[in-house]
Formats: structure tokens, C-alpha cells, sequence
């Protein structure tokens, strides 16, 4: 059966028209896809935007994290804290401890001779103050009577048995006095030859002391008043 | 029957053009259809994330400016616990009414024959006239220019004195803060120690000032034993 020219014409005009209709659908499917790969550009754009975004933020978030860390560290506070242990255990106003002596004055314990005055031998504020000045002589860094703490203004008045210190603090004997430093400057600087502690005992006063690992010197716990020295605390 | 044979061809022809058009059509998409729904939702998940983390940024903020505010709030209550504790430990220079003592050894020559040495100043003279202006309420002490804080040593170096670490020389100039009349009388009680002191031959005299000032320690600071008694150590 002999293929006629018209029908060669027609298959190849079905074929085309076949393949025009089904690239119409390609054209109008790729259309609609070029529109979603649009979207998906724009998408991914916003995508990687929104992370730089976040990369951003999660850096700041992290930098005030690491702030409120320090913050809550506070190291200027620490450092001012440190200062005024520092400076309070030289005012005496800060509870203190450390290596240290302990030295124990106690009246005479002589039996007076009839005619002698006893008064000589009874703890007098000098061989006080001597003990103290010997200790602060030795590097003494904090010092206590029965207690109380040495201040810059601590005065000692000894009244028969007792001790008037700090204003009004009464103090009875045995007097423990004591310092923190290098246990061994301080006692031999109290018994060294013709030292304090000689000096004393001449008087019978009993001046005996022993070496502290650890020795604890609470805080001044009066107020300390300024009623006439001026400046910008005043 | 030619014509119906034509128009199955067309059919035929048709659908092989149609399926050829497919062929294509699958093999030209590549991209799956669900990609901007995915897309989609993890742009929401971040913008979620994103204003998470806004939030916590905020609240973040808040938080430090609360701090920073309570810090700067201690920070200056510790500022002036300190600023008292200097002038306390004497770490300040401090100014108002007192006395000024002068303590100086008579002329060897004008001193008693036998020995000159036992009429000179010693640093017990200097010890008690400090104490006594301690009892007086003296608030602060100098000699010389050596602040009197509560670790300060007198002490005899043969003809000299030290004080904080510091020789000095006669004549002493002591210096303290405190009423004047109080501060002069204590001194000056008959059978005081200016009476005590003028029996030894050494000039005190004692004058009561409307202001004076007392320098500030100048002495190292550092504590080598010492240390703050931590809280709930036992003691």
C-alpha cells in the first residue's frame, strides 16, 4: 500500500500538532514553574538573610550573657572589697587572723616584804604600753587586749586590777595581749636579753607567751568619732 | 474506512506527540514541588528562633541594667565604708582644732652634770605623752610628720627615735587633733607629765591651736600574717 504524499502530510501535521500542544503544556507548566523557582530564590534569600539576622543576634545574645557574668563576678567589687579587709585591719574595724603570739600578764604574785609599796608591783600602762610598742616594733599587723582591739586611738589606763581601754572597755587581769605577725620576731622581740618581758618580771610581774599558728583578733566594735578633725568626711 | 484510518493515525500521531512533549517535559524539571513549602516553613522556624532570641536579648538587657544599677549602688556604699576606713586607719590627712607639743633636750651643757644621756628624751617620754593624749580623746597623732595609726612603733635608736620605720630627731613635734583645752590640760596637770618631764631637764611646751593638720600615714600598707577573719570561721 503506497504511502500517498497528503497522508505523509498529515501524519507529519498531526505529530507537529501533537508536539505544539504538548510544549504548550511544557510552556505553560515551565511558566509556572519559573514563578517557583522565583519564590524559592526569594525564599532562600530571606532564608539566609534571616540567618545572618540570627547569627547576629545570637552573637549579641551571647556577648551579654558573657556581660551579666562578669557583672554578677563584679571584679571592681571584689577588688574594693579586698581594700577594705585591707585597710580595715590596719583601722582595726575588720575581725583578723593569722600567725601570731599570745602573751599573759599577770600582777605580781611576790610576797611584799612589810614597808615595801605595792604599788610597784601591780601592772602598771607603761609596762602595758611597752608590751604593745614592742609587738608593733616587731611588725605586729593587728593587736588585742582581752579582745579588744588596738586601734589608732586606743588608750590604756591601768587602775588597780583592771585595764580601761577603747573609752570605756574595763579589762580584768590576767591581760592576754594578742598580735598577729611572725610569731618568732614577736616573742623574741618581748624576751630577748634586757627585753620587755625582763624588765617586768624584775617587778615580779608575770609575763609568760606562747607561739599561735592561729591567732583571732576580732573587730573594733566601738564607733570611731570624729568630733574634731575636719576634712570631706565630715 | 480511508477516512477513519486517517483519523486513528491522527490520534495515533496525537498522542505520540503529546507523550514526546512529556518526555521532555519530565526530564527539563529537576525542581520537586514541595521545596517552597519546605523553604517555607524554615524561614518560619528561624523568624521563630529570631524572636526567641529577641526576647532573651531583652530580657538579657533588663537584667544588666538592673545589676548595673545595683552595682553602681554598692559600688559606692563600698566607696564610702572605704573612704571612712582610711581616715580610721589614718590613711588620711585630717585638719581641725588641737594641740602641738614641743619636746626637745635642754643644752647638754645646761644639763644636770652626771649624765647627760638620762636627761634626754626617750621613747617611753614619747609613749606616755601619746598615751595621755590618747585618754584626753585625741583623734589623731603625729610626730614629726609620722602619723600615729595603731601599728605604729616608738622606738629608741640611740640618740634618735623611730616611728613607723623612721628616725627622727629631737626636737619632736607632736601634733593632735582633739579639744585643745582637754588635750593641753591633760598634759599640763600639776604632776603631769610636762611637770615629770621638766624634772628631767627636757622643755615641753604645749600650745593649743584653732586648726592643725595631721598628715596621713605614708608607710607600706601590705599585711604579710594578717588576713580577714572569713565569716563563719571559727574563732
Amino acid at each position: 500500500m503506497g504511502i500517498k504524499k497528503y497522508q505523509w502530510a498529515i501524519t507529519m501535521a498531526a505529530l507537529l500538532f501533537g508536539l505544539v500542544l504538548g510544549l504548550q503544556f511544557q510552556v505553560n507548566e515551565s511558566l509556572q514553574q519559573d514563578t517557583t523557582t522565583e519564590r524559592i530564590e526569594r525564599l532562600a534569600q530571606q532564608i539566609e538573610h534571616k540567618k545572618m539576622e540570627l547569627k547576629t543576634l545570637q552573637a549579641q545574645v551571647e556577648e551579654l550573657r558573657k556581660k551579666l557574668d562578669q557583672e554578677t563576678e563584679r571584679p571592681e567589687l571584689r577588688r574594693i572589697k579586698n581594700k577594705i579587709n585591707e585597710v580595715g585591719i590596719l583601722a582595726g574595724t575588720v575581725p583578723a587572723a593569722g600567725p601570731g603570739i599570745e602573751v599573759t600578764l599577770n600582777d605580781s604574785d611576790a610576797v611584799l616584804e612589810p614597808g615595801e609599796n605595792p604599788n610597784l608591783y601591780v601592772l602598771h600602762d607603761e609596762d602595758v604600753l611597752k608590751v604593745l610598742n614592742e609587738l608593733r616594733a616587731a611588725g605586729a599587723e593587728a593587736l588585742a587586749i582581752n579582745d579588744q582591739r588596738m586601734i589608732a586611738t586606743s588608750e590604756i589606763i591601768c587602775i588597780g586590777p583592771t585595764i580601761l581601754t577603747n573609752g570605756n572597755k574595763r579589762l580584768a587581769a590576767p591581760f592576754v595581749i594578742t598580735a598577729i605577725g611572725n610569731p618568732d620576731t614577736l616573742y623574741s622581740a618581748l624576751f630577748m636579753k634586757g627585753g620587755v618581758a625582763e624588765q617586768l618580771k624584775q617587778w615580779g610581774i608575770q609575763v609568760s607567751a606562747k607561739k599561735v599558728e592561729k591567732v583571732v583578733i576580732p573587730g573594733y566594735n566601738g564607733a570611731i568619732t570624729y568630733n574634731y578633725s575636719g576634712g570631706e568626711r565630715a | 474506512m480511508k477516512k477513519g484510518m486517517y483519523i486513528s493515525l491522527l490520534i495515533t500521531c496525537c498522542v505520540l506527540g503529546l507523550l514526546l512533549a512529556l518526555q521532555f517535559r519530565t526530564t527539563t524539571r529537576n525542581m520537586p514541588h514541595d521545596r517552597p513549602q519546605v523553604l517555607t516553613q524554615e524561614l518560619k522556624q528561624l523568624e521563630e528562633d529570631y524572636q526567641m532570641l529577641m526576647a532573651e536579648k531583652d530580657n538579657l538587657q533588663t537584667k544588666l541594667q538592673e545589676i548595673k544599677d545595683g552595682r553602681d549602688k554598692t559600688y559606692e556604699v563600698l566607696q564610702d565604708e572605704l573612704k571612712k576606713l582610711r581616715y580610721a586607719a589614718g590613711l588620711e590627712p585630717v585638719t581641725g582644732p588641737g594641740i602641738e607639743v614641743v619636746m626637745d633636750n635642754m643644752p647638754e651643757n645646761k644639763r644636770p652634770e652626771y649624765d647627760p644621756k638620762l636627761f634626754s628624751i626617750t621613747y617611753l617620754d614619747i609613749l606616755r605623752l601619746v598615751n595621755e593624749l590618747r585618754v584626753a580623746g585625741a583623734e589623731a597623732i603625729s610626730i614629726n610628720g609620722q602619723r600615729l595609726v595603731a601599728t605604729s612603733e616608738i622606738r629608741n635608736a640611740g640618740n634618735f627615735i623611730d616611728v613607723n620605720l623612721t628616725r627622727l630627731t629631737a626636737p619632736y613635734i607632736i601634733k593632735a587633733i582633739g579639744d585643745p583645752e582637754k588635750l593641753a590640760s591633760s598634759l599640763k596637770i600639776k604632776g603631769g607629765l610636762v611637770d615629770t618631764l621638766e624634772e628631767w631637764s627636757i622643755s615641753v611646751t604645749v600650745t593649743q591651736k584653732d586648726e592643725i593638720t595631721v598628715p596621713a600615714y605614708a608607710g607600706p600598707l601590705e599585711l604579710n600574717y594578717a588576713r580577714p577573719l572569713q565569716k563563719g570561721e571559727d574563732q
